[in-house]
């Protein structure tokens, strides 16, 4: 069996593009989920009965199902649903979002309950409302808190954007396997690809270890 | 001859307008009665002691004060106003009852500094540099100003509940609601936060304590109120609390002690 490495380099420019769409999908679905999550664990927690039922609704819902599904659902049937037909890009985003966002849900209702009820009953003491106890005394603390499991998030969710590769996102892993099925370099493709994920993912796991560090609130 | 003339019952700053009133207070959960009808005064410049068994609803009444529990029956009237039951009026009545609780509860991702500027900030608005301006004082005050920077996971326990017992100054408030506030201190620390609450009392402070430091009760409070299974039963000076209780259950209560009576 002879290899041949040097495909790998004359692909070098489609698959950085590649890993610039991984790392963009990432921010983005973060930059969504984040929030996203923050603003369903309260709705879920303190929101209005028919609110809460929607919250939960949507978690169990988003939870339970493979994610590849639900990427495969949004690119074929949302848009014979709804007539509203979004880029490949958008559709994969929009299927990691609500995927993430409901596991950010579940991982900032466990962190904002695992903050002590005097936190709360110091903060309507000095005078606080609710919403000004959640905002300045628990979230920032659940915050904290939960900044390991949203880190695991983050690596997971990492190399799970390669999921979107099948509905032609050209992201890394899809970007990987059109060389391969061009050039039929499988062991090398493979090999190159599952070195950058594995080069570009543990850098962030060590650096949010560090973060980890940096921001723990010790009582 | 009337007991008004025993100098000994004699209720030394009656005089102050009355700052808190509890009328038949009612607190139940589920079936059983924390409060079952506690009437008391505070007047204001007073430190009035609330001591009894664990249990006994000292700590209930004190919740109830600043509404962190609602109460099932009677009324409790702070500066002449009927306690609020809705939310809005009842922050605003809050912000002039300062809390400190037994577990501290300082805000662990604040700095000292900031715990204590962070209701004139939050809830009063008066702007980062007088916010600022009262944290130092109010740090200075407990003779915390070098702990400024640092955050309560650094601290002691006696520091920790002195920064509390500062950010609730930084309110300005009328009255100071202490739940226990050394039982769960070391007792190397216990004495340092009864001298800032002795310094508080001695300025004219108007204080609720509720606390198992009987000497504290005897040497500060102006007056004492005993509690027992969710009833007060009996209210007086310290002299006649201490020295010639007039209930057996007040007896009974400070010999379990080892107050000699």
């Amino acid at each position: 069996m002879t290899l041949d490495w040097s495909v790998v380099w004359e692909h070098r420019e489609a698959l950085a593009a590649g890993t610039a769409t991984t790392f963009l999908l990432t921010i983005a679905t973060m930059a969504i989920a984040v929030p996203g999550g923050i603003a369903v664990a309260l709705l879920r927690m303190y929101g209005a009965v028919p609110l809460r039922a929607l919250a939960a609704g949507y978690v169990e819902l988003f939870r339970n199902l493979p994610l590849i599904l639900v990427v495969y659902w949004a690119f074929y049937v949302v848009p014979i649903l709804t007539g509203v037909g979004l880029s490949a890009l958008a559709t994969g985003l929009a299927a990691l979002a609500l995927n993430v966002t409901a596991y950010n849900a579940e991982t900032f209702r466990a962190g904002i309950n695992s903050i002590r009820r005097g936190q709360v009953e110091a903060a309507l003491a000095l005078g606080m409302s609710r919403g000004q106890a959640l905002r300045r005394i628990v979230v920032p603390q659940a915050l904290r808190r939960i900044l390991p499991v949203l880190a695991s998030t983050w690596v997971s969710l990492f190399k799970d954007t390669s999921l979107v590769s099948v509905i032609a996102v050209t992201e890394l892993a899809y970007v990987s396997m059109q060389v391969r099925a061009q050039t039929f370099r499988v062991l090398e493709m493979l090999t190159a690809m599952a070195a950058l994920y594995w080069l570009l993912g543990y850098p962030q796991a060590k650096l949010v270890d560090w973060m980890q560090r940096r921001f723990r609130v010790t009582e | 001859m009337g007991a008004a003339a025993d100098p000994r019952t004699v209720r030394a700053k009656s005089g102050g307008a009355t700052v808190v009133r509890y009328l038949e207070v009612v607190k139940r959960y589920g079936g059983f009665t924390a409060l079952a009808g506690v009437t008391l005064e505070v007047h204001a410049g007073e430190v009035v002691c609330l001591i009894g068994p664990s249990g006994s609803g000292k700590s209930t009444l004190l919740r109830c004060t600043n509404g962190l529990e609602t109460i099932d029956g009677g009324e409790i009237e702070f500066e002449g106003e009927r306690l609020a039951r809705d939310e809005r009026t009842l922050r605003t009545m809050r912000q002039r009852m300062g809390m400190v609780f037994q577990s501290f509860e300082l805000f662990p991702h604040l700095t000292a500094q900031q715990n204590v500027a962070e209701g004139p900030r939050t809830v009063q608005r008066v702007g980062n540099a007088e916010a600022d301006r009262r944290a130092t004082a109010m740090l200075a005050k407990v003779g915390l100003a070098d702990k400024a920077a640092s955050y309560p996971s650094a601290l002691s326990g006696g520091q920790q509940q002195r920064v509390a017992i500062a950010r609730a100054l930084a309110m300005e408030p009328d009255v100071m609601l202490f739940d226990e506030p050394t039982s769960a201190l070391d007792p190397e620390t216990i004495g340092e936060v009864l001298s800032v609450m002795k310094a508080l009392a001695d300025e004219g402070m108007t204080m609720v304590v509720v606390t198992h430091e009987m000497s504290f009760a005897r040497r500060v409070g102006d007056w004492v109120a005993v509690f027992d299974a969710g009833r007060l039963v009996e209210q007086g000076p310290p002299d006649q609390i201490f020295d010639a209780p007039r209930t057996e259950r007040t007896r009974d209560f400070l010999g379990h002690l080892g107050w000699a009576g």
